[in-house]
């Protein structure tokens, strides 16, 4: 993957860099500040971009705007919006605004560096990565409890791992069952919910998210 | 600008308020020479004693404030031999006054304004006992209009006496007032000076809070987070490199620890400082909302922003009042309002249809609140009958 990083902090900057390097990734530019991040879009077009959410110089939310704006110039790039807070607002924002080829990640994440990679992948192709973290608030709120409260914990396991981005597959062997029983809690899940059930993993995604948020 | 002849008098009165030695010097002084101008051809004996009479009561007016008892005593004393002896100074023999005797009512007069009631109350009565008996043993009873002549000193001396007492007693009593005045305005003054200092702590604390949490996240946290990145890795090169078991345990156990104290950072930053309230009290509210576990209604009212340590007060008593609500009342549903006036306080009212029931118990949440809030002199009010609903109005200044 040919890779931008924006992250004002020298050490986890020169971290990522040089882990997603010895994955055999390219990162072509790591910068420290949104205006450089979009500058190195502009030039560079690369497959992903990593952002993080507080940079200078107000230090609040210039990497969710820059991410946006990215977004909005650049649809074929990838931005992996990684923050020290997960907000489930901050992810509401970006997903309406960038359905496809967008991620919000705690920035915890990059402990677990296969699986941050995996992630940083799925957004570059065009998917869909969503912190689990998102998840949980939102589901732990208890907003719509009423129609939640139907959900068997098998099932809010599946809900979980859907708006995470995963494909049936993925949560079949996430949850050591078979797919065909995946299929059958997701029918249920979307049949509970109101929702009418689609072939994309993106779609499913966002119709969990909308739901949750609405 | 004060008229010449009143500053001038002003400037005469502020000179013998500080000088009260010499003023009193100077008043017995023209009061000896006042007395002395009265003084009878009565041969050099009678001028002798009159003249020390006259030093003596004078020199008691010279001491007056220093020892205003006793100089009374003394006086009374004089006049009391003056009387017995017929050593009035008066240019008339017996009754008549001399200029002398103003001693007493200045005195008297000094004893009201300087001494507590019951003691000039006392010489008060000293003093009309003395004028009735002198008045009585000198009074030309030979006269036909003697009765009238009579009644007119007893009046002419009594109501002298009377209002020298008055007034001396009027000063002390304005005295009082003027010194409980200037006390009531120190401490006024006192107040709005802690209060500026207060409010001064408050900012400073919630922007060291803020930026203890700034510090956390740009330096703990990143470098925990890097560090865990690294573990992270070492571990899987780890895995792959078919390394012993008890290195790739103990790895792995870093690795976790690192993470959870990530996590454990994180809750910690957050508690300091929710780094959404930069962004305004009223998303910061809709976020709160947000994660309630019972819905809530929020109405956000706000035309200016209140001061970043007014903004945590307001944001960490509604999470406390949602967390209360969610364990305890029960309610399906609760109601958060958030509203300004021009100039009256910022009022948060936080409403739940739950079972009702809560109040300000020493160490409970709302006492804590209830702490929170008196910081900045705001009010708390709490309205829980049995049987709900419960509302919690909380009426914050706009800034600390």
């Amino acid at each position: 993957m040919r890779i931008v990083i924006a992250e004002d902090a020298a050490i986890m900057r020169d971290g990522l860099t040089q882990t997603l390097t010895r994955r055999g990734h390219d990162v072509i530019a790591a910068v420290g500040d949104a205006e450089a991040l979009k500058k190195a879009i502009a030039e560079h077009r690369p497959d992903v971009a990593i952002v993080d959410v507080r940079m200078p110089p107000s230090h609040t939310d210039e990497g969710l705007r820059a991410a946006k704006a990215i977004h909005q110039d650049f649809p074929e790039v990838g931005v992996l919006v990684f923050s020290q807070y997960i907000e489930a607002h901050a992810a509401t924002e970006l997903f309406a605004s960038a359905p496809t080829g967008v991620g919000y990640l705690l920035k915890d994440r990059v402990a677990d560096v296969s699986e941050f990679i995996d992630a940083l992948t799925r957004v570059a192709q065009g998917g869909t990565v969503l912190d689990p973290e998102v998840v949980r608030q939102l589901l732990g709120a208890g907003r719509r409890q009423d129609s939640l409260a139907t959900l068997t914990p098998r099932e809010k396991e599946v809900l979980s791992l859907i708006a995470q981005g995963r494909s049936n597959v993925a949560i079949a062997s996430a949850l050591f069952i078979s797919p065909k029983v995946v299929e059958k809690h997701v029918a249920n899940i979307f049949d509970k919910l109101g929702l009418a059930p689609s072939d994309t993993d993106n779609r499913r995604v966002i119709a969990a998210i909308r739901y949750l948020e609405s | 600008m004060t008229p010449y002849p009143e500053r001038v008098l002003q400037q005469a009165y502020a000179w013998m308020r500080s000088h009260p030695r010499v003023a009193d010097g100077v008043l017995g002084l023209l009061l000896f020479a006042a007395g002395a101008g009265q003084i009878p051809a009565g041969g050099p004996v009678a001028d002798v004693r009159a003249i020390s009479v006259n030093v003596l009561l004078a020199g008691s007016v010279a001491v007056r404030r220093r020892n205003p008892v006793a100089a009374f005593c003394g006086a009374v004393v004089i006049v009391s031999f003056q009387l017995a002896f017929g050593l009035g100074s008066g240019s008339l023999p017996g009754m008549a006054p001399g200029v002398t005797d103003l001693a007493i009512v200045i005195l008297l007069y000094t004893l009201a304004a300087y001494r507590p009631r019951r003691v000039s109350v006392t010489a008060l009565l000293v003093c009309f006992a003395g004028a009735v008996v002198a008045i009585a043993g000198y009074a030309p009873l030979h006269e036909t209009d003697a009765k009238a002549v009579l009644l007119l000193s007893f009046v002419a001396v009594g109501v002298t006496l009377l209002g020298a007492w008055v007034l001396g007693d009027s000063a002390a009593y304005r005295k009082t007032y003027y010194v409980s005045l200037e006390q009531r305005l120190a401490a006024a003054e006192r107040t709005s000076e802690l209060e500026t200092k207060r409010a001064r702590a408050v900012d400073e604390s919630a922007a060291r809070l803020r930026r203890i949490e700034r510090d956390l996240h740009d330096g703990a946290q990143v470098r925990l987070a890097a560090l865990a990145m690294a573990l992270g890795e070492i571990k899987e090169n780890l895995a792959q490199a078919d390394t012993d078991p008890g290195t790739l345990k103990l790895v792995g156990s870093a690795h976790q620890n690192a993470k959870n104290t990530l996590t454990e950072l994180r809750d910690l930053a957050r508690g300091i400082h929710p780094p959404v309230l930069d962004r305004g009290l009223g998303e910061a509210l809709t976020i709160l909302a947000g994660t309630s576990a019972i819905p809530v209604a929020l109405t956000v009212c706000i035309a200016e922003r209140p001061s970043p340590a007014i903004e945590a007060i307001a944001y960490f008593c509604t999470a406390e009042l949602l967390a209360n609500a969610a364990k305890h009342s029960g309610a399906r549903s609760i109601q958060v309002s958030v509203k300004d006036s021009e100039s009256g306080p910022l009022a948060l009212t936080v409403t739940d249809d739950g079972a009702g029931g809560a109040r300000v118990a020493p160490r409970g949440g709302l006492a804590g609140l209830l702490e929170r809030v008196q910081t900045v002199d705001g009010q708390l009010m709490v309205g829980s009958p049995p049987g709900g609903p419960t509302t919690v109005t909380i009426e914050l200044p706009r800034h600390a």
